[in-house]
This record gives structure tokens, sequence and C-alpha cells, in this order.
């Protein structure tokens, strides 16, 4: 497959951005066609019973239980912007609210979902102990310390992600999906093979993003890779409300124009984040954090409350050369 | 005698690896030496940007492997410096359509006529990483003084092999350390056991200039070119000692004149 469509396309003078950007869509719808195939390949009925065996006879008692569980995976494309502070802010604003919550680590080998919320230090068991029979998933769980109805299921730290069969990814979170309100799915940086299986068992995916060309790049790039059965809405996170005003940091209108998905929410940007990062407790729980306001309303969104968002309002600038570069300028306003 | 090819990753995204290259190369090439930048973050590009180049992108790094384009036609020439070229990553293409060997050879070609060759990784520990770390001889590891950046980078460092290792320490806020909310450099060090090459402040400014695709060590007269300028030199081999990233207000200033410390 050649990368810029044609042959003729490949001419110097003749290549525009809007060409790579017609053959990139190209190329993203063939690659979205295989991973639906594949995930209805893996709904077969014997994929199912695999699970079971893999993840413990616990789960499988009859009759047949229903997933009643919302599994929603937070990704990104580009890397620190925010995925795992969100999956465990917003996990722990779920279980406040009552919901019963696991979140999974999917980034093998690179994990810190168990940093951030501070239980490092209970991960005995991991997901690939489950997923490989050596463990159940209640021994793997880790309930958090203040919040009895908040689960983490760790990632391993010396394996790697090809070490996940994608079947059994999406086993796995079926399985969650029995038994919890909500699993969410902390995704690794990038498009490979661990962004394949943190999004195999979704059914929604959360995009977060910042408000820079190179995470909105990233995101719309991600967007084109995500399944069509996947319902994807948007967290832009870190805003500087006074580089906004400045005219040096891309409104949240602009993201939200350029990525076409519903806005769930916008964080501002606060060093809260890093000190409670860094203390291993939720932003959530910092009195007085912007921050963490932001996360306790997407969490009510979530949960079907009308919460409103609150304004950031900012002039135009060098937004226009990012929709350039995705082929978003008027004269080639292709994606509705 | 062939140039030396680093790799500048971090396993955590987000700590400034794209910026990183950017600057450095722009910083070796304002020293005189003949620079060539690659974007290994296949299907996820983005040091055009950074560089204020995407436009100019015909062929790209996996054209380069595949042959389907010479070297020369590939680099992209960015004439705000002396001698810098950009190899861009495909974007349409994902990490599996290049392997090690292909890049190691790449690499091998780049540095026999380049003197420094930066490969900028992506993010994680996946097929992409070990391709970016293929054809270096020495590694970079960027890292931001956060408990999760930092396993990362230790993460990463136990995956370089014998290749030799050097810190850049990115985002550090003075007045966070001080109130002892962030780890310090020593922290930094001592938990990662090696040397520290650059410590670069957090700085709006990055942002700014990210966005508009114009380097900040394009303007020797700014603070954090003259820092990226610092650890061009050292890893020249040259003793630059580090400047004092505390004289960042005027309340501290006030503070050390009252207090003397």
């Amino acid at each position: 497959m050649e990368t810029h469509g044609s042959e003729e396309a490949r001419q110097p003078a003749a290549m525009t951005v809007g060409d790579a950007i017609v053959a990139a869509a190209a190329e993203e719808s063939r690659t979205e066609a295989r991973v639906t195939s594949e995930a209805q390949a893996k709904n077969e009925p014997h994929a199912q019973s695999g699970a079971h065996a893999a993840t413990g006879a616990n789960i499988a008692s009859p009759p047949k239980p229903v997933a009643h569980g919302r599994p929603i995976v937070i990704t990104s494309g580009k890397g620190g912007v925010g995925k795992t502070t969100t999956t465990a802010n917003l996990g722990a604003a779920l279980a406040d609210a009552g919901q019963n919550v696991v979140v999974v680590d999917a980034d093998i080998g690179l994990r810190n979902l168990d940093v951030v919320l501070g239980l490092e230090n209970r991960v005995h068991r991991h997901l690939l102990d489950v997923i490989e029979g050596k463990s159940t998933l209640d021994d793997a769980l880790v309930r958090d310390r203040a919040r009895r109805t908040l689960n983490l299921l760790p990632a391993a730290q010396n394996r790697e992600k090809d070490d996940v069969p994608t079947d059994a990814m999406l086993a796995l979170i079926n399985d969650l999906a029995v038994c919890f309100d909500y699993v969410l799915i902390d995704s690794p940086a990038g498009i490979e093979k661990g962004f394949r299986n943190a999004i195999a068992g979704a059914k929604e995916a959360i995009i977060v993003t910042t408000p820079e060309v190179s995470a909105v790049r990233d995101a719309d790039r991600i967007i084109g890779l995500l399944p069509p059965d996947i319902e994807a809405k948007l967290i832009v996170n870190r805003v500087r409300p006074a580089l906004v005003k400045k005219g040096t940091m891309m409104s949240v209108q602009d993201v939200v124009e350029i990525l076409r998905l519903e806005l769930l929410g916008v964080v501002p940007d606060e060093k809260d984040i890093i000190i409670a990062t860094n203390r291993g407790t939720p932003v959530i729980d910092v009195e007085g954090s912007e921050t963490g306001a932001a996360f306790r309303r997407i969490a009510r969104r979530l949960l079907g409350e009308n919460v409103p968002i609150p304004d950031m309002t900012a002039p135009e600038g060098f937004v226009e050369r990012l929709k350039t570069s995705l082929g978003l300028s008027k004269s080639q306003a292709r994606r509705a | 005698m062939p140039g030396t090819v680093y790799v500048v990753t971090s396993g955590k995204g987000g700590v400034g690896k794209t910026t990183t290259t950017a600057n450095l190369g722009g910083a070796f090439a304002k020293l005189g030496r003949k620079v060539a930048l690659v974007d290994a973050d296949i299907g996820l590009r983005n040091l055009d940007l950074v560089l204020g180049l995407e436009k100019r992108i015909v062929y790209d790094l996996v054209d380069l492997v595949e042959e389907r384009c010479q070297t020369r036609q590939a680099l992209i020439r960015d004439r705000r410096f002396h001698e810098l070229y950009l190899l861009p990553a495909s974007q349409v293409k994902d990490k599996e359509a290049v392997t090690e060997d292909q890049m190691r050879v790449a690499m091998r070609k780049l540095a026999a006529t380049f003197d420094i060759v930066l490969v900028d990784s992506p993010a994680g520990i996946e097929h992409g990483f070990r391709n970016a770390i293929a054809g270096a001889d020495q590694a970079l590891v960027v890292t931001t003084p956060e408990v999760s950046a930092i396993r990362d980078a230790d993460r990463i460092l136990g995956m370089l092999g014998n290749r030799r290792a050097r810190l850049v320490v990115n985002r550090v806020r003075p007045d966070m350390v001080r109130a002892g909310d962030m780890l310090s450099i020593e922290d930094v060090k001592e938990i990662l056991g090696r040397e520290i090459v650059g410590i670069v402040p957090d700085d709006e400014e990055i942002i700014d200039t990210t966005n508009r695709g114009e380097p900040v060590v394009l303007d020797g007269s700014r603070r954090l070119a003259k820092i990226y300028t610092a650890i061009a030199r050292r890893l020249l081999g040259e003793h630059v000692p580090f400047a004092n990233l505390s004289d960042d207000g005027l309340l501290d200033r006030l503070r050390r004149l009252v207090i003397g410390s």
C-alpha cells in the first residue's frame, strides 16, 4: 500500500496536505473495518466461555449473568495529556456517587494508575495473571482505601503489551461489566497493540486532549482508529484560561470544532494535580481545587445529569494552521 | 568519523521528547554541527509541527527504508538554521511498517553524513520504541520531576542495553521544589543514578512556540534557548555549569536578599 495513495500523488510539487489527508482517511476506514470484524469474531460464544475459564469460575455462575456495566476506554494518542489522572478521578467520583467501579490499567509494562491512586504497595496480582489463569479476578483486584466501591485491576510491570491476546482482553472486560457499573480502561499512549487491547472491550471512549497542536492532531488520528460502534466523547484537559485569553493557547471551542466530538468536560490546569498525583490522592479530594471540581462535574455528566460546562472564550490565531494540517480549512471541509 | 546517533526517549508520553529533540537539534546546528532529526513516531508524528515544517513533507522514513526515495529526497531542510534537516515519520502507516534492522541501516547511513542524529522516540515500550533505539549509539532520557515519569524513565533505562544514557529533567518548577511539592534534581539523580545533562524549567513559552512551529532556540536571547545550547555543549564534551533556575521571581530574589540564603 502506498503511503500517499498513488504514484501520481507522490510527485513532489503536486503532493498537498489535502492529498495526504484523503489517503489517510481511506486507510483509516480500512483499519476501522478490520477492527470491527475482529471485534465481531470475538463475540462468538467460544470466546466467551474461554474468558470465564481464564478469569475464574467465581464469575461464571449460572444463569448466565447480563453485562449491565459501562466499559469506557480513556485514550488520547499522545502521552502525558492526562489519561491516567482522568481515569483515577472519574473512578473515584463515580464511586462517591454510589457506583460500583473498577479502573483497569491497560498500560502493561509502564503502569502508573496504581501510583496515582496511592495503591502501589497493595498490588500483588495483575491483569495478565488473571488472563493467564494464575489468579482469580477477586485476588487481583485492589480495593481502594477510602472508597469501598472503587477497585483497581493493575497492569503487569515486567511484561509486554504483546503478551496480552486481544480476545482475552475483550473477554475480561465483558466479565468486569457483569460485576461492575463502570469499567474505566486506562489506555497506554500510542496506536500500537496496547491501544488496540485497551479499546477491545470498550463500548464508549473518552478522548482526552490538551489545547496544543500536537495533542489535537494525535487525538484526531485516534478518533479515526476507533471502531464506529464505540461512542466517543471529548475531555479538553490542561486548559489555562490566562493563555487562552492572551491568544497563545487554543480555545476549547477550537478543539471541539476540529475534532467534532461531543464535549464531556473541560479541566483547567493547576499545580494541584502534580501535588495530588505525587501524593497518590485523587485531585477531587483536594479541597477548593478547580481541577477536582471539573472532574466531579464530568462524573455527574457520565451519570446522565445535565451539568453545564463553564465557558472559556478565546480569540483565533495559529488554529487555522492546525486545521490546514488536518485538512479542515474552509476549502476542504469534508468532515461533517 | 561517523556522527553520533542519540535516541531521545522517556517511557512516559508528554514529558517533552519532541520539544527536546527540536530544540537540541537547533542548538547543535547553531554550534556549527550538521544535524539530522528523525521522527520515529510513525502514525503519530509531531516533530514536523513543532518545527513548522509540516507543509513540506513529501517523502518520509517509511519511504526511505523501503527505498522508494533517496536519503536527500526524504530530508527536509530547515532553512532557519545552517544545517538542520528533518526526516519525517509517515502518518498513515503504523510502527510495524519498519523493522529494527531497517532502522539500524538507515541511521548508519545518516551518521555517515551528519555529525549529530537525534531520533525522536514514541512514548511507550512497544515496537516503535524498539525501532527508535535500534540504530542509536547513546540515549537521552527525558523525564519530569513526577513520580509516574520517573518510574517510566527507570523502566526505559533498563531497556537501553549498554548504550550510554543521560538525563534531561524537564518542566522543573523551582517554586514547587522549594515548597516540597515536587521532587528535586538531587532526588531524580539519586533515584535514576545517571548523569544529568540538562535541567529545563517549566515555561509557558514552550506552548506558544510549539503551537506556532518556531522552536524557542531560534531566539538566542531567550532563557530556554540558552539552556538548550548548554545541553548541546555538554553533550559535545564541554564543561558548562548549570544555570541557577531559582532566580525566577522578584519575591524569591527579595527573600534571598533579606534572608541571605
